[in-house]
């Protein structure tokens, strides 16, 4: 237990280090002066830039060795100390904590609504394996995960919207406007999490244990609540780890599409405006909450499996 | 607790079974009463298990039982579905073989056996909770009501899947197998658990290869081969004069009825070390351990699984290195004239290759001809046919008599058989080591077999080195 | 229960060419078929203008209509087809070359080039590999470099990862330890044994690979930090096309369906088992 959140603290670990360093690199490697885009994005848009862009000269001292001038910029990360957006000049804390907020409840009611979906639909379709259901969703399955994000959103967007004028195309602050896009990315997760647990329930259903259960006398029902959901569960709540990639991925994307101001969308913006100290703090911001979504499920699945882990 | 309805017999009259078009098991029957139980040999493959699964009502999908099988008046073959689901566990119980398999790995064994209190009976959670601490304290697990399946050895999962069936109520018992995977001291203590249960007037079946289990359980014994009944009969008579040609074979392939082989001379010695350790795991395996084999002489490792004998033959072939000691073989022999033999036959070959590829590349690895592997197999009484199959697709014992041939190509000095039959059943078992020991006598190689089995290697071994646990 | 006498029971063999299979390599076999003969065939350049066809429909004169522009549909498509198979064939060979080898080294070697390795890997996979792209397209924004590099740097991960562990289960395999005894050489154990075990779930990779690529190259562009217009690359059309969906909902939805239809071949065609 202690070493699975041992582990996935050392992966936050490099995940600032990994941003920390290609950004690093990033601002160096741009065309221009560093100095005065390192002010900018350190004093923000009051302060005097060519003064503030010679005094980060000598501060940083651009012209002593790299690792020093890397380690003083990791040093800054690790205080949480991001300085401003070159852009609009605000603080990138400031900007973070608002599409922190917007990212959380989109992916949050995305990942809800996908658990809803899928896990349910792969249970059926495994205790009924050839079954209607293990076929119709299996060609769901094949059709969702054949389409992009950006051009699954984009069919919503022409069905509900256009056609049917159930929900707006784009915007934020209803449930109504994070109804497509929460769509969106809960279908292509439930694609995924809905074979899963039909492999799963038929891997348990083929076991020697469900076997037995079964054949000690309990009914079906009481076989299937007591033996296969919480066996089944275990690969179910470990992909989720994985899932999480696609979330991540799939909220830069949909986010950007449907106009939804979150991290993804400001991290899109940050990477055509050039805004490194933007294009950190939105990347490690969900650099981090991979891992914390990955520590969850690491935890999770600790709770549901008693068996000592494999090394 | 309910009390069990108990049963006067189990007759089956007639059974077949069919895949479709195709009978696979036909011609079965025999009637099982109190204090007289049944037991079911024969090789893997013969049908003997599906007979119980017929019983049981268990089948897999795609295969179905006709005929007559008879609990006191119920004819249970004409049972409505639902009907044969009512009955397991409360009238007929199977207990499962490999139980540490069949136990839930998520649920504490109070979750297992309490459920069928609370589900099957209908019980309240306290009185279920009391009912199962007898159940398990009946069986000796009562003070280990909270253990996970992992956490308890392979007896003691026996045993908690005893209690289930005593918890579910049951008087016909069917044992499928219930010493598979176990060693020979957790064997008897299951044996005769299952002769409390006769005792206590269950009925019970049991499904085995093994004729000692057979032989211990006493009451009735049948045989069956490819899928039908040749023998059944009081057990000592079947023991003592088997009337069908299998039975007979498969009676006398029994280690503890070989004939006493004459031990042959040792010649000098092949391979020799002194002084040997290993530890493994935090568990010193042996320390300072001796072991020499010699030309024309058979070596037996003998001890409990786990103990370090495999490690010893792996030392001995450069496969593992000792922590400590020497390792000494006769100079000027050829690294490939020394050879080995595997537990799990078919993991010993590719699996994608056929016979025929993986035996061919052997012979022109070594420029050797196909005429000298066609004598070999015809002497080992292998088809031609089996050349154009895959691992998979041939038998245990004939694969490791094609494993024993491709390492006779090699004209080896020294063969490590590890634990080589433990898989296989008597017949092929006693085919194996037929050839093991002609090779032995003819060639004058030094054979190191490891085995768990004490007759076995009392029969065989002109040497026995024990290993303590 | 496992029923031990399993063997008794025939069992059917499975189809190597299953209906899905075929449906796939067929549809794949028309779709490498329009991105190589397409833009041969029609010889429109895919940017010559025709304002006079703005957004026309299907029909004679261009047969799958055209933009908003009057550039040609068929021809931007086909040229799009041959650009997202190339650039995804490209990255994957970029990724897959290297992490196979490097498994199999890992594999076979272990010791500290295997912890090594790992720790690449490790360090790799901290980060969603879209965020690692996108960091990487920060340096220069609309072109295919940062593109393909940051793919082929998050995708030869799982080639080695997946090699290096199939591997290394075979490997530990007794039949290779029998081939060694029996004399057989690192090269027939490697080319022989391992090969031919790895060889079907390097496949699968591969095509989520091209995939993934397809996918990830064609949703960078339509979010305008891939390749950008003119380029008729498939997702930067429909983001072009994006503010006509009203008058030409078809036109914004073709390039999104040859996008499905390439991931969708690949998806069927490599399945062993379709799940």
């Amino acid at each position: 237990m202690k070493r699975l959140v041992l582990a996935r603290l050392l992966q936050a670990g490099l995940v600032v280090l990994v941003v920390g360093i290609l950004c690093f690199v990033l601002v160096r490697a741009l065309p221009g002066d560093p100095a005065m885009r390192i002010a900018a994005g350190r004093y923000g848009p009051d302060a005097n830039i060519t003064q503030a862009a010679e005094q980060v000269r000598r501060e940083l001292g651009l012209d002593q060795p790299l690792a020093i001038q890397l380690g003083t910029s990791l040093t800054q990360l690790v205080r949480l100390d991001l300085g401003h957006s070159v852009v609009t000049g605000l603080p990138i804390t400031k900007e973070l904590r608002i599409q922190l907020g917007a990212t959380l409840w989109l992916s949050g009611s995305a990942l809800v609504l996908s658990l809803l979906l899928g896990p349910p639909i792969g249970v059926l379709a495994g205790l009924k394996r050839g079954g209607w259901v293990d076929n119709a969703s299996l060609g769901g399955a094949i059709i969702l995960r054949s389409l992009p994000p950006f051009v699954l959103g984009l069919i919503l967007i022409l069905i509900f919207a256009m056609l049917l004028g159930l929900f707006p195309p784009a915007g934020y602050g209803t449930w109504r406007d994070m109804a497509l896009p929460a769509l969106t990315l809960a279908l292509g997760l439930a694609a995924v999490s809905s074979r899963v647990a039909r492999d799963a329930v038929a891997a348990v259903v083929r076991t020697p244990y469900f076997a037995f259960a079964r054949l000690k006398g309990l009914p079906e029902p009481v076989v299937v609540r007591r033996h296969v959901l919480r066996n089944a569960a275990i690969p179910v709540v470990s992909y989720l780890a994985l899932q999480a990639i696609y979330l991540i991925e799939g909220v830069v994307v949909v986010e950007t599409l449907f106009g939804f101001p979150g991290i993804g969308h400001a991290l899109v913006h940050a990477v055509i405006a050039r805004d490194v100290p933007m294009v950190q703090g939105t990347a490690l911001a969900m650099g981090l909450l991979f891992a914390i979504i990955a520590m969850a499920v690491d935890l999770a699945c600790h709770w549901l499996d008693p068996r000592p882990k494999r090394a | 607790m309910n009390a069990p309805v108990r049963f006067q017999s189990l007759t089956v009259s007639g059974l077949q079974i069919r895949a479709g078009d195709t009978t696979i098991v036909r011609d079965v029957a025999f009637t099982l009463s109190q204090g007289r139980p049944v037991t079911l040999l024969g090789a893997s493959g013969s049908g003997k298990s599906l007979v119980a699964h017929a019983i049981m009502g268990s089948l897999p999908s795609g295969l179905s039982a006709r005929g007559v099988i008879k609990l006191d008046d119920t004819d249970l073959l004409a049972s409505r579905p639902e009907q044969t689901r009512a009955r397991w566990g409360r009238t007929i119980a199977i207990l499962p073989q490999e139980p540490w398999l069949a136990l839930d790995p998520t649920m504490r064994i109070e979750g297992q056996v309490g459920e069928v209190h609370r589900y099957l009976h209908g019980l309240g959670s306290a009185e279920a909770n009391k009912s199962m601490r007898d159940d398990l304290t009946e069986v000796g697990l009562g003070d280990r009501t909270q253990a996970y399946p992992h956490e308890l050895s392979g007896g003691m999962c026996q045993r908690a899947a005893i209690a289930v069936t005593h918890a579910a109520g049951a008087s016909l018992l069917i044992a499928d197998e219930p010493t598979k995977g176990l060693d020979a001291a957790l064997r008897d203590g299951v044996v005769e658990r299952l002769r409390e249960e006769v005792d206590q007037g269950r009925l019970l079946l049991t499904i085995t290869h093994d004729i000692d289990v057979a032989a211990a359980l006493g009451g009735m014994i049948g045989v069956m081969l490819d899928g039908a009944l040749v023998e059944f009969g009081p057990a000592a008579e079947v023991l003592a004069n088997p009337r069908h040609d299998y039975a007979r074979a498969l009676i006398g392939a029994n280690p503890a009825r070989w004939p006493i082989p004459a031990v042959p001379p040792a010649g000098g010695p092949i391979v020799t070390a002194t002084g040997l350790s290993k530890r493994f795991g935090g568990k010193t395996l042996f320390d300072g351990f001796d072991i020499a084999v010699g030309r024309g002489e058979i070596v037996a490792i003998v001890g409990p699984s786990g103990c370090g004998k495999t490690t010893i033959g792996n030392i001995l072939l450069g496969l593992v290195k000792a922590d400590r000691g020497e390792v000494h073989r006769t100079t000027g022999i050829a690294p490939t004239r020394f050879q080995k033999l595997y537990q799990d036959p078919p993991a010993a070959f590719a699996p994608h290759q056929t016979l025929r590829q993986s035996l061919g590349d052997l012979l022109k690895l070594h420029g050797l001809a196909w005429a000298q592997a066609h004598a070999s197999m015809q002497r080992f009484g292998l088809g031609q046919e089996l050349l154009d199959r895959r691992p998979s697709e041939v038998s245990g014992g004939e694969l490791q008599r094609f494993a024993i041939l491709r390492t006779l190509l090699l004209d080896p000095v020294f063969l490590f058989a590890d634990e080589a039959t433990s898989r296989l059943d008597p017949v092929s078992q006693q085919e194996v080591f037929k050839i093991l020991v002609e090779a032995v006598r003819e060639r004058g190689l030094g054979l190191l077999m490891v085995t768990h089995e004490a007759a076995l290697s009392e029969r065989v071994a002109s040497r026995i080195l024990k290993l303590p646990d | 229960m496992s029923i031990a006498d399993a063997t008794l029971v025939p069992t059917a063999k499975r189809a190597w060419l299953t209906p899905a299979r075929a449906l796939g390599l067929g549809l794949l076999g028309l779709l490498v078929l329009f991105a190589l003969l397409g833009p041969l065939l029609v010889t429109v350049d895919p940017n010559d203008q025709d304002f006079a066809a703005s957004l026309a429909s299907p029909g004679a004169d261009y047969w799958l209509g055209a933009d908003h522009y009057g550039r040609s549909m068929l021809a931007r498509l086909s040229h799009g087809a041959r650009l997202s198979f190339g650039m995804a064939l490209l990255t994957v060979a970029t990724a897959a070359v290297p992490g196979i080898l490097l498994g199999l080294l890992a594999a076979w070697s272990g010791g500290w080039l295997e912890r090594i390795l790992e720790l690449v890997s490790t360090v790799l996979l901290a980060l969603p590999g879209l965020l690692l792209v996108l960091i990487l397209l920060a340096f220069a924004p609309g072109t295919f470099g940062p593109l393909y590099l940051g793919l082929a740097l998050t995708l030869w991960i799982e080639f080695y990862r997946v090699t290096r562990v199939t591997a290394a289960g075979v490997l530990k395999q007794p039949h290779v330890e029998a081939a060694r005894l029996l004399g057989f050489g690192t090269g027939y154990v490697l080319r022989s044994l391992v090969l031919p075990e790895i060889r079907p779930i390097l496949i699968t990779l591969a095509a989520f690979a091209m995939s993934t690529a397809i996918i990830a190259i064609s949703t960078l562009s339509a979010i305008s930090v891939g390749l950008r217009p003119p380029t008729p690359e498939l997702g930067a059309m429909i983001v072009e096309l994006l503010p006509y969906y009203a008058e030409a909902p078809l036109h914004v939805l073709m390039p999104g369906i040859l996008i499905f239809l390439l991931v969708l071949g690949l998806q069927l065609a490599t399945r062993s088992n379709l799940r």
